[in-house]
C-alpha cells in the first residue's frame, strides 16, 4: 500500500514516468545450492526442497538435487530421513504434525558438505476470522483483507501472512510482528493481489494463510520483501537475505503453524 | 568543561599576540558595504588598495569590512560581481569608518556571472573547494520545471553530485547526502527537500546568496563531514517597496520587501506554493486528494544605532499529501533566526545568533480498522558568539563558540495500534570552541589555520544500550538532568595559497571534521520519513579528514578561469545497518542494535573553467572520482563502491546574451551511472523467483546525460513594471535515463525473467512569468 502510494504520488506529479525492457549484459552465476525447508503443525508430509539456482537470461527452471541426505531432528530424540520424491523435494516419513515449542533441526549431506539448520515451531495463536476492508483510491474501490487474531501478551510472536486471490499463482506475502500492537486484537490488514491484473471483485475469494514464525524467519522474510521494493530513488542495496542454514547454502528452514482461511468478495 | 574550552582560547591567543605588536604605524578603514538601490548587505565584496592590490579585503558574509592602511593619500578600488566598480580618494591620518554603497551595473545584470568576483580572487585566498553562488546569477539556466533551484544549481560544479535525477539530495566528494551543513540564516535545514526531493526548500526568490564550501571550511563551521552549504537570505529592500513574483507550471511566487523606516530597517515576506493539486481537484477521480507544499520566509531588520543592527528570520514549509481518507501525511521545517551584529571597534565585529529548527513528520493511516498516526521530530535550539577580529592587514581571527541542544523524538506510532517498545525522546548537546586565523605571511604565502574542539553530550531521559557487533554488552540509565557520555573531538583546518605568479596560484588543505547526528536512510533520495538518531554509547561520532591540492590560473585579465583541485578523503565510523533490519516504525526494541559500523574513503581530481563576462558566459566542469565503504558485516567485510561512486561526471553550462532582450541558456550533463548491485543469478523461494547477488554495488547503471534549454525575455527596462519570460525545456533529445531498474518475472512470457528500466522526465517544457515593480 506505502509503495503504491509513493508512486502514485510521484507519478501524479510527473505523468511522464515510462517503462521499457533492457539487455543489462549481466553476470551469469548458476549452480548455487538452494535449500527451502518448512515444518507446520499441520498433519502431512512436510517438504525439504533441494535445487541451484540459474543464470539470470536462462528459464525459470530450477535444477533439482535427487542425492541429497536429508535428516530432521528435534530436541527430543525423534530422527527422520527424508525421502525424495520428484522436483527436488524430499518428504518426511516419521515426522507428521510438527509441534509447538520443539526446536527442529536441519541436516542436509550432499557432496561431501554438511549444510545445517535450526528453528523453533513458535505457539499458535488462533486465526478466528477474516474481514474485507474497502479502500477508495482516485475513485476505485480495491479491498484489503483483515485476518482477525489476538496477539499473545508476551512479546516475541512473528507472523508471516500469504494472501492468495482465486489460487492464482499471484501472491502477498506479509510480514508482521508484535514490534507493534503487542497482546491486542490486530489493526493491520493486508494487500490482496491482483488477478489477472484486475483487483478483486464480487465473487471472487481471497485466501489467507497464518503462519507463526520464528526470529530468524521473519528476519529472512522481512530481506526478501525489502528486495522488491522500489520507491523512487531505488530502494535499498540488495543482498542475499541473511539465511539460518550454515555452509553456504541460499533459503530457509522454517518451523511454524499454519493456518488458512477464506473469504468470498461479496 | 567551560573552563577547558576558555583555557585553550586564552592559550591560542596568546600565540598570536605577537602579531599585535608588528601591527603599528598604520590606521584602519572599517565599514559596511551595501547595494545603493536597496541597502541590501553585500557579501564578498573586494576592498584594495590601487596603489598596492596585494593589500586589500573582502567584505564578510555580514557585509562588514576593516583594513589596516599605511598613512597617507591613496585610493581604494571596491569592486563586487554585477556592480560598477568604485574608487575612493582617501587621505588617512586617523581610524576611519567608511560605508560604502555600490552601484548595481546595468550591463553586468545580463551576465550570468557564477562565482566568485570578476577578479583574481580565486588565486588569493587559501580557501580550498569553495564556491560562491549569486542567486540573481542562476536566474536563467534551464531547471525542471522551470523552478530554479540553489540545490540544483550546486550539482553543476564539480565534486557535487546529485542523488538521483531531479533530486534536491546531493553528495559532495564522496560522502552521504546527511554529511552536508545546509544553512539558512545560520539554523540548520534538516530535510532541505519537498516532494520526495525533486524541489528543493529554498525559494530562490528570498535568498541572497549560498556558499558552499567541500569539506575545508575554516574553523567557525563544524557538525558535518562533507561539505557546508550556508544560505543567506535576502535583508529586504529599505530604500523602497518592491514587489517580486513568479507563475509557473508547477508553483507561484511572491515576495514584498520594502523598508519599515528608509535607511534604517526593512522587511521581506516571500511565499510559495505549489498548485497541481488545484487542477487535479476539477477532475471526480482525484477530487479528494490533496499534494501540494508551501514555503514562507520571512525577514526583517532594524538598525537600533550605527554600530548595531538585529536580524529576525523565520522559514515555514510544508508537504501535504493526501488520499481520501485513507492516508495524510505532511512534513516540513520551521526555523527562526534573532541575529544581533555589532560593530564593536575598528577592528572587531561581532555576531550573535540564537537559532530555532526543527523538522518533523506526520502521518495518519485510517480505514474501517486501523486510525494511526506515525510521528517524528528533530528539534535544535542553537546559540552562537562568532567575533572577527581584523588585527592588522596580516591577520584576520575569526573565533568563537556554538552550543546546540538537540531533541529528537524517534519515530513513534499511535492511535488503536501502538508501538510495544515505548521510545523516548533523546536529547543531547553540542558545543564547540574555535578560532581560526587568516595570516598572509609574504606577499605570496597566505596561510588560513584554525582549530575547532567540540564536545557532544548524551543528556539524560532514556536509557542507552551498548552494543558490540549487535550484542547487547550493557546499559546505561540516565535520569533526567544527568550528563552521559562526552565525545571530544578536536579538528585541525589548514589551508594556504602560494601565488605563483600575477596569473597562476598553488594551494593545499588539510581539514577534520566530525559529525554527531546521523540519517538512516534506505533510500538514496531521502524520504521525509529517515530518521536521525544522535552518537550515543554505540554510535560514534563520524570522522573525515580531507587533504586537497590546488592549482588556479586565470587568464585574459580574468576573463578566464581555471581551477583544479586534487583529494583524498578518509571516513571514520561510516553507519550502515544490517540486511533484514527494521529501521521504519515497526522496528523492534533499539534500532542501535541493527546498526553496523565501518570506514569510507574517497578521491577524485575536479576541474572547472569558467568564462565570466562577456555575450557568452558559461562554465565547463569535471570531475574524476572514486568513494568507496568497508562496514564490518557488509560485502564479506570488503571494500565497495559507495552508491553514489560515479567515475565521470561532466557539466557545461553555456549562457549567451542574444540581445538586450533575449538571452538563451543551456546545459549539458554527462556522467557514469550509480553503483548498483545487479543480480547475478535466480532461484525460487515459495514458488516466486529471488534473485541472487554477489559483490555489493559492483555494477553500473546506464550512463546518464541530458541536455537542457531556455530562452529568456524580458521586456524593455525603466517602466514601472517589468517582466520577464522564461521557456524552457529539460531533457531537449528525450534521453530516457534509467531512474531505476528493476528485475521481475515476465508477465508476457511465463517461465522467464526481465529488466525493466523506468525513466522519468524526458521533453518537459516549461513556462515561467517574473515580474518586478
Amino acid at each position: 500500500m506505502k509503495k503504491l502510494i509513493i508512486v502514485s504520488a510521484v507519478s501524479l506529479l510527473t505523468l511522464t514516468a515510462c517503462e521499457k525492457e533492457i539487455d543489462l549484459n549481466l553476470e551469469n552465476k548458476s549452480g548455487q545450492l538452494v535449500i527451502e525447508g518448512n515444518i507446520s503443525d499441520k498433519e502431512e508430509p512436510h517438504i525439504v526442497r533441494v535445487t541451484r539456482s540459474v543464470a539470470f537470461t536462462q528459464a525459470n527452471q530450477y535444477p533439482a538435487v535427487s542425492n541429497a541426505l536429508v535428516i530432521i531432528s528435534d530436541n527430543l530424540g525423534m530422527i527422520d530421513t527424508l525421502k525424495y520424491t520428484s522436483d527436488g523435494n524430499y518428504n518426511t516419513e516419521k515426522l507428521k504434525a510438527g509441534v509447538s515449542g520443539r526446536t527442529y533441526t536441519l541436516k542436509v549431506l550432499l557432496d561431501g558438505k554438511t549444510y545445517t539448520a535450526q528453528s523453533e515451531l513458535p505457539e499458535k495463536v488462533p486465526l478466528t476470522g477474516l474481514k474485507l476492508i474497502p479502500m477508495t483510491f482516485l475513485g476505485n474501490t480495491n479491498y484489503d483483507v483483515l485476518p482477525e487474531y489476538t496477539d499473545p501478551p508476551t512479546l516475541g510472536n512473528n507472523y508471516a501472512f500469504i494472501v492468495r486471490a482465486n489460487s492464482k499463482k499471484g501472491i502477498v506475502f506479509e510480514i508482521e510482528s508484535d514490534n507493534l500492537g503487542n497482546g491486542v486484537a490486530n489493526q493491520r490488514d493486508l494487500d490482496i493481489p491482483e488477478d489477472d491484473g484486475d483487483s478483486v471483485k464480487k465473487g471472487d475469494i481471497v485466501y489467507v494463510e497464518m503462519r507463526s514464525i520464528d526470529k530468524n524467519i521473519h528476519t529472512y522474510y522481512t530481506a526478501v520483501n525489502q528486495l522488491t521494493s522500489n520507491g523512487p530513488g531505488g530502494g535499498i542495496s540488495p543482498a542475499n537475505p541473511p539465511t539460518n542454514i550454515s555452509g553456504g547454502a541460499l533459503g530457509y528452514f522454517s518451523a511454524h503453524t499454519s493456518q488458512i482461511l477464506s473469504i468470498v468478495v461479496e | 568543561m567551560q573552563k577547558f574550552i576558555s583555557c585553550i582560547l586564552v592559550l591560542v591567543l596568546v600565540l598570536f599576540i605577537p602579531t599585535l605588536v608588528l601591527a603599528q604605524h598604520k590606521y584602519s578603514l572599517s565599514g559596511t558595504v551595501k547595494d545603493k538601490q536597496n541597502g541590501e548587505l553585500l557579501i564578498g565584496v573586494v576592498i584594495r588598495l590601487e596603489e598596492n592590490p596585494r593589500l586589500g579585503t573582502l567584505a564578510n558574509e555580514y557585509g562588514f569590512y576593516s583594513l589596516s592602511l599605511p598613512e597617507g593619500n591613496q585610493t581604494i578600488v571596491v569592486s563586487y560581481i554585477g556592480y560598477e566598480v568604485q574608487k575612493i580618494k582617501l587621505n588617512i591620518t586617523n581610524n576611519l569608518k567608511l560605508d560604502i554603497f555600490l552601484e548595481p551595473s546595468s550591463v553586468a545584470i545580463d551576465e550570468v556571472v557564477i562565482s566568485d568576483k570578476k577578479s583574481d580572487e580565486n588565486l588569493s585566498t587559501p580557501q580550498m573547494g569553495t564556491e560562491v553562488l549569486n542567486i540573481k546569477s542562476i536566474e536563467k539556466l534551464p531547471v525542471l520545471f522551470g523552478e530554479k533551484d540553489i540545490l540544483k544549481t550546486i550539482q553543476l560544479l564539480p565534486g557535487i553530485k546529485s542523488s538521483s535525477e531531479g533530486n534536491s539530495g546531493f553528495s559532495v566528494r564522496g560522502g552521504a547526502v546527511d554529511q552536508n551543513l545546509i544553512l539558512l540564516d545560520e539554523a540548520p535545514v534538516y530535510n532541505a527537500s519537498h516532494l520526495f526531493g525533486f524541489f528543493s526548500t529554498f525559494n530562490s526568490d528570498a535568498l541572497k546568496d549560498a556558499t558552499i564550501i567541500k569539506g575545508n571550511a575554516p574553523a567557525q563551521y563544524g557538525g558535518r563531514l562533507s561539505s557546508v552549504l550556508d544560505i543567506k537570505m535576502k535583508d529586504g529592500n529599505n530604500q523602497n517597496f518592491v514587489t517580486n513574483g513568479g507563475i509557473g507550471l508547477i508553483s507561484s511566487r511572491l515576495s514584498v520587501e520594502g523598508p519599515i523606516k528608509k535607511d534604517k530597517s526593512s522587511f521581506i515576506i516571500s511565499g510559495r506554493r505549489t498548485y497541481a493539486d488545484l487542477f487535479l481537484g476539477l477532475t471526480e477521480q482525484f477530487r479528494e486528494n490533496e499534494l501540494f507544499f508551501y514555503d514562507l520566509n520571512i525577514k526583517a531588520n532594524a538598525q537600533i544605532n550605527k554600530n548595531n543592527r538585529i536580524y529576525l528570520s523565520g522559514y515555514f514549509g510544508r508537504d501535504i499529501l493526501g488520499l481520501s481518507d485513507n492516508f495524510n501525511t505532511n512534513w516540513g521545517n520551521a526555523s527562526g533566526t534573532l541575529r544581533w551584529s555589532s560593530i564593536m571597534s575598528k577592528k572587531l565585529f561581532s555576531n550573535t545568533a540564537l537559532t530555532y529548527s526543527n523538522y518533523n513528520y506526520d502521518i495518519n493511516f485510517k480505514n474501517e480498522v486501523i486510525n494511526v498516526t506515525v510521528r517524528s521530530k528533530i528539534q535544535d535550539w542553537n546559540l552562537k558568539k562568532d567575533f572577527s577580529w581584523y588585527i592588522s592587514d596580516n591577520h584576520f581571527i575569526r573565533f568563537g563558540t556554538n552550543t546546540i541542544h538537540h531533541t529528537i523524538s524517534p519515530t513513534t506510532i499511535n492511535g488503536n495500534l501502538s508501538s510495544s517498545f515505548a521510545r523516548k525522546s533523546r536529547t543531547s548537546l553540542e558545543k564547540a570552541i574555535y578560532i581560526n586565523d587568516d595570516h598572509k605571511v609574504t606577499n605570496k604565502l597566505t596561510l588560513s589555520y584554525g582549530l575547532r574542539l567540540s564536545a557532544f553530550t548524551i543528556l539524560g531521559g532514556d536509557t542507552y544500550n551498548i552494543y558490540e557487533n549487535g550484542v547487547l554488552k550493557d546499559s546505561v540509565q540516565l535520569a533526567k538532568g544527568d550528563w552521559g557520555k562526552t565525545y571530544f573531538n578536536l579538528e585541525p583546518r589548514f589551508s594556504s595559497n602560494y601565488r605563483i605568479n600575477q596569473v597562476s596560484s598553488f594551494k593545499a588543505a588539510y581539514s577534520r571534521n566530525t559529525q554527531n547526528l546521523h540519517l538512516l536512510s534506505n533510500s538514496t533520495s531521502g524520504n521525509p520519513t529517515d530518521q536521525w538518531i544522535g552518537s550515543s554509547y554505540t554510535v560514534k561520532p563520524e570522522i573525515s579528514d580531507q587533504i586537497s591540492l590546488g592549482y588556479s590560473r586565470n587568464f585574459d585579465d580574468n576573463n578566464y578561469e581555471i581551477n583544479t583541485e586534487v583529494y583524498y578523503k578518509n571516513m571514520q565510523n561510516q553507519i550502515d545497518y544490517r540486511n533484514g533490519a527494521d529501521i521504519s516504525f515497526n522496528a523492534g526494541k533499539d534500532i542501535e542494535a541493527d546498526l553496523l559500523f565501518g570506514r569510507g574513503r574517497a578521491y577524485g581530481l575536479e576541474f572547472i573553467a569558467k568564462k565570466k563576462s562577456g555575450k557568452l558566459t558559461g562554465w565547463v566542469s569535471y570531475t574524476l572520482s572514486k568513494t568507496e565503504r568497508k562496514i564490518d558485516g557488509i560485502n564479506n567485510n570488503q571494500w565497495y563502491n559507495s552508491r553514489l561512486d560515479r567515475t565521470h561526471d561532466l557539466s557545461v553550462v553555456v549562457t549567451y546574451l542574444l540581445s538586450p532582450k533575449w538571452t538563451l541558456s543551456g546545459l549539458f550533463v554527462y556522467n557514469t551511472g550509480n553503483a548498483v548491485t545487479y543480480p547475478t543469478g535466480k532461484y525460487e523461494i515459495n514458488g516466486q523467483t529471488i534473485f541472487h547477488y554477489d559483490s555489493r554495488n559492483a555494477d553500473r547503471m546506464p550512463a546518464y546525460h541530458r541536455l537542457d534549454l531556455s530562452a529568456t525575455y524580458e521586456a524593455k527596462k525603466g517602466k514601472k513594471l517589468q517582466g520577464s519570460w522564461t521557456f524552457g525545456v529539460y531533457n531537449a533529445y528525450g534521453r530516457q535515463n534509467a531512474y531505476f531498474i528493476e528485475f521481475q518475472d515476465n508477465p508476457d512470457r511465463e517461465g522467464t525473467t526481465r529488466t525493466l528500466q523506468t525513466s522519468l522526465f524526458r521533453w518537459i517544457p516549461s513556462i515561467t512569468y517574473n515580474f518586478k515593480f
